[in-house]
């Protein structure tokens, strides 16, 4: 694409498919506004950027200038942030047009976007189904063929869970590959704006553009952005992992037969395939669920209604005002975490619970260290327990909610770098398997999931 | 008979270092401009904002971490102190905790009552400002202004090492001292670029346990320290010996201190005490420093007070008060020593700076209005006889208040002195000449009158006559 | 072990969130059901030898001390829900409270 024109047809029809698939509650932006936006982005849009005229939603915890940012939740309803997250501007910069704020789990804590105050997102394949979260409103629009490409952002595994659940690409880069400034912070030391595509290629060139170093955020490395690699020819000379903690013996049936399938290919393709232990994997989802609270409580703290968003009124002092806000702002959810964070970060409990926890999660990086140490390249493992669950599943127990990020919150624990791609369907529904890669090896996680896209019977039956 | 009541008082200073952007964001630190117009996402604490460190500030830090003798760690956290407060934006401050960037060091100060002390500096760690709130300006609303939230500072704890109020006051007069020669802080307590709060405990001298302590906030004067610490000692004392000696128990609290009654009072809240969840900022990476960094700063650092009191001292031959004096401050001490090497005597050019500089100094904000050169200019003419001592203050006023050059000042004004001795001879000739009787008198013993003879000299030549030289030659005409 | 309503609200009152009565019940059962899972890893001994993992850059990085700020479109005025004379404003805190922290 090269011309006005083009970018303007692109827009259009963009805006027209967002308007089709209204009934998915995937992209929380009005047809008008984002109509409006985009024929106004398609003129100012550079034709010789890498993204020219490519329509790209956003996740609603990623501050933009147009469309208000509200995290999913009722307390930033209405917010307008008055800057744009750097990943954000880089995409204006590359000629993308921003097709729209999606619907996600509030303050994207979740597993199945049924925890935003703003409904919950539709699996496109199947109403009665959630597909997954915290970035479901991206992951479902990308399946439904709307746009592209979508930002999304991980912090236990918030894309490349919907990506499996809805059958698309989700990349989650290294800690520190792509700035933070701008995406609304959950767990600090976790998140990481990630990328849902329809495909590698799309998905990858995507976090190409948002890439590299980031002089408004500490954590982000001072490096170029990722250049993206070729196709591979195959997969000679890859040592691939399967991590048998990956694999227990309750494993779903369709989701193993998958998984074997595509180690079958693996061999097939030339690599070399190597079983290995990552034996703390069992502690990680606690671990997780320790540490991702205690960050949010504290990154939360901002929201009490006195400087930016809604106040929920009636207050006599501004204690009151605070509580009442937050007491009625934040969802059930949210709450949860808030006060098991604000617990394990407490005196007396501090020791047992946050200390420890660190400690674990450098027992989990090492794990992955000494498994990459012994020659392995990269690990592959299924990206979630199951296929798409059916919304109110999960609901009752907050723990069985939290188990279905058990094999995606070690990347994220780790820092590492991981991609999750469609792998075939169980009666019809979406199977995801991930490949984790070594720290700021991005290019040989792509190169991987190129050669496997090429090759995998993704839409059938496992 | 108990024995007496000892104060034991420990000092925590926050301090404003002198950077024209804030701790973590490029906004302006300064002083005094409209409400929240120096903001920005990362101050104002915005969904998806994050920190960036000042590089001056650490540098400015270290550099008063090291003036104040402490151990520089060459790799500190920051962390985060999670309260919730209108002028606290994140609902926490980032500061540090479990791994400071500095800790033991140690400032000598001179205490009233116990001559030169040591105060223990047990921490120096690097944090951010809140902002303002305003509880009078709207009824029933506090306004809050973001301006200072974010400006960078140290927080200076001290050991419980001050045995009175006044030597609290005495160590933190010091502490503004040092600061300022290392160019950390202009230490000002007036815009509050210096702020004080105080745990104050009593116990029996003797005893080695320490008693309960209270915290003593809103202290906005260095002369209020002594009053607030005062006021909560007597407080504590008058608690333990109860009413009619009954006795009773300090209860440990924050008490906030009130100038106008000069009193203090509970500050109560509703809730328990402070649990502030501290834990290490996840979105700042370590301080890690290099020692190369750190030898810089020590460079970077001028001779201290107490080296350049002492230098003084040896070197222009002064006592240990005058040198303090001059050294109180460094901007005096450097004219001081300008005025010296333009060519005035040290001790008197010390006379004069301690004496009639510092004196219009302090009516004239703290200007030193006389240029160095020309104090040294009338040092000199005082030296060769051209003026008296008092005539050379009134020069000094002229020259403060409409500048010019001694010289001619002094010419203009009709005040330089007549050391001609022939001329001087005249006017004696002429004095003696009138004063027959008392001539005689004067040879026949009463030597006293020398004195007279030399006030009637100096009407006759209308105060122009050099007096020293005048006295000569009288005795040597009235000797002979 | 489980948390109790007591200690729920304790650490509601922290975190400054009210929880109605109606709420508290289920909310303690559910901290109670995550508090007991998480406190799993307590079941792994400490580990002497094991680097403590920061992920991100080993060391921060300064910015020069100039007054450079990030952009605002536009400034508290517009953003804040009761904005007057250049203050935000919110309503006065509880009788005894003054200077904090």
């Amino acid at each position: 694409m090269n011309d006005p024109s083009e970018a303007l047809a692109s827009a259009k029809a963009a805006a027209d498919r967002v308007v089709k698939t209204k009934r998915l509650n995937a992209c929380l932006t009005g047809p008008k506004d984002l109509r409006k936006s985009l024929v106004a982005q398609a003129q100012a849009a550079h034709p010789s950027g890498v993204l020219y005229g490519m329509p790209v939603a956003v996740k609603d915890n990623i501050a933009t200038l147009d469309f208000p940012t509200t995290c999913g939740s009722k307390i930033l309803e209405g917010y307008r942030s008055p800057y744009e997250a750097t990943a954000v501007v880089k995409l204006r910069a590359a000629g993308a047009l921003i097709t729209g704020k999606t619907n996600c789990d509030e303050f994207a804590m979740g597993s199945s976007t049924e925890h935003s105050a703003y409904g919950r997102t539709l699996h496109p394949f199947d109403k009665t189904r959630v597909p997954g979260g915290s970035s479901g409103g991206s992951a479902a629009l990308v399946a439904a063929g709307v746009v592209p490409a979508a930002l999304g952002s991980e912090t236990g595994g918030s894309v490349r869970q919907p990506a499996s659940l809805c059958g698309v690409v989700g990349i989650k880069p290294t800690y520190g590959r792509v700035s933070r400034y701008g995406l609304v912070a959950f767990g600090s030391s976790l998140d990481q704006i990630g990328v849902l595509g329809r495909s590698v290629h799309d998905a990858a060139r995507v976090l190409s553009v948002i890439s590299g170093r980031d002089p408004k955020d500490s954590t982000c490395e001072d490096r170029d952005p990722l250049r993206l690699p070729t196709v591979p020819e195959s997969l000679q000379g890859f040592v691939i992992g399967i991590p048998k903690e990956y694999f227990p013996a309750d494993l779903d049936p369709a989701v193993r037969r998958a998984c074997d399938r595509v180690i079958r290919l693996f061999r097939e393709q030339g690599a070399a395939v190597r079983e290995v232990s990552l034996p703390h994997t069992s502690f990680a989802v606690a671990t997780y669920y320790i540490l991702a609270p205690a960050e949010a409580s504290s990154n939360l703290a901002r929201y009490d209604g006195a400087r930016y968003g809604p106040r929920f009124d009636g207050a006599t002092d501004v204690r009151a005002l605070y509580r009442a806000t937050r007491g009625q702002g934040f969802g059930a959810e949210v709450r949860r975490r808030i006060l098991i964070g604000t617990y394990v970060l407490s005196s007396g409990y501090y020791d047992a619970y946050y200390r420890k926890a660190q400690q674990m999660r450098a027992l989990i990086a090492q794990d992955f260290r000494n498994a990459f140490d012994r020659g392995v390249d990269l690990l592959f493992t299924p990206t979630t327990p199951t296929a798409a669950f059916k919304a109110g599943e999960k609901l009752a127990d907050p723990v069985a909610m939290y188990l279905s990020d058990i094999f995606t919150v070690t990347a994220n624990l780790a820092g590492l770098p991981a991609i999750s791609l469609p792998i075939g369907r169980a009666k019809g529904l979406p199977l995801g398997g991930q490949f984790i890669g070594q720290a700021f090896l991005e290019d040989e996680l792509i190169e991987a999931a190129y050669a496997l896209e090429r090759v995998v019977p993704a839409t059938t039956e496992a | 008979m108990p024995a007496p009541w000892e104060t034991v008082i420990g000092l925590e200073t926050h301090v404003q270092l002198r950077t024209v952007s804030k701790m973590f964001c490029g906004c302006s630190a300064a002083f005094g401009a409209p409400p929240n117009t120096n903001v920005c996402p990362v101050c104002l604490g915005l969904p998806g904002a994050l920190p960036v460190p000042n590089e001056l500030a650490v540098k400015l830090a270290v550099r008063a971490a090291l003036a104040l003798g402490c151990t520089v760690h060459p790799r500190s956290v920051f962390a985060r102190k999670n309260y919730f407060y209108p002028d606290l934006p994140k609902g926490y401050q980032i500061s540090q905790f479990e791994q400071p960037l500095a800790t033991d060091g140690s400032l000598s100060y001179l205490s009233p009552e116990r001559g030169i002390v040591t105060a223990t500096i047990v921490r120096l760690h690097l944090e951010e400002d809140a902002g303002k709130s305003l509880h009078d300006r709207f009824p029933k609303q506090t306004a809050i202004d973001l301006n200072r939230c974010g400006v960078p500072l140290i927080e200076i704890v001290t050991g419980p090492d001050f045995r009175s109020p006044q030597e609290a006051r005495a160590y933190l007069l010091t502490l503004k001292q040092v600061l300022e020669y290392a160019g950390a802080s202009d230490c000002d307590m007036e815009k509050g670029s210096l702020r004080v709060d105080a745990n104050v405990s009593v116990r029996r001298a003797g005893d080695t346990a320490l008693g309960t302590k209270v915290e003593v906030k809103n202290i906005n004067s260095f002369a209020y320290v002594e009053k607030a610490l005062t006021v909560e000692r007597d407080r504590q004392i008058a608690v333990l010996e109860g009413e009619g000696g009954a006795g009773g128990a300090i209860e440990q609290q924050t008490m906030l201190y009130d100038a106008k009654t000069n009193s203090v009072r509970p500050q109560r809240t509703k809730e328990e005490s402070h649990d502030y969840r501290y834990f290490p900022d996840p979105d700042l990476p370590p301080l890690v420093l290099q020692p190369e960094f750190i030898e810089e700063q020590r460079a970077a650092l001028p001779e201290l007070p107490t080296a350049k009191r002492e230098r003084f001292q040896t070197q222009y031959a002064l006592s240990i008060e005058h040198a303090a004096v001059l050294t109180s401050d460094r901007t005096v001490a450097d004219y001081y020593e300008a005025a010296v090497h333009a060519g005035a005597e040290p001790k008197v050019a010390a006379n004069w700076v301690i004496n009639e500089v510092l004196a219009d100094a302090k009516d004239h904000n703290e200007q030193l209005r006389v240029p160095a050169a020309s104090l040294a200019q009338l040092v000199s003419m005082v030296k060769g006889g051209r003026l008296s001592q008092q005539a050379a203050k009134r020069v000094f006023v002229e020259v403060a208040e409409r500048g010019g050059e001694p010289r001619n000042v002094a010419e203009a004004l009709g005040l330089i002195q007549v050391a001609d001795s022939g001329v001087v001879a005249a006017w004696v000739s002429e004095v003696l000449g009138a004063h027959a009787t008392e001539v005689s008198r004067y040879r026949n013993g009463e030597t006293k009158l020398l004195q007279f003879f030399v006030g009637q000299v100096m009407k006759a030549s209308r105060g122009k006559a050099d007096p020293k030289l005048a006295q000569k030659v009288l005795e040597d005409k009235l000797a002979s | 072990m489980s948390v109790t309503h007591d200690e729920v609200l304790k650490i509601a009152r922290l975190a400054e969130v009210d929880v109605s009565p109606e709420a508290l019940p289920l909310l303690a059962e559910q901290m109670s059901r995550i508090l007991d899972y998480v406190a799993q890893i307590n079941s792994v001994p400490a580990s002497e030898g094991v680097k403590p993992f920061v992920p991100g850059p080993d060391a921060v990085r300064f910015r020069v001390d100039e007054v450079k700020p990030w952009p605002l479109a536009f400034g508290p005025a517009k953003l804040a829900p009761v904005f007057r004379d250049g203050f935000f404003l919110v309503p006065k805190l509880g009788q005894f409270e003054q200077e904090e922290g």
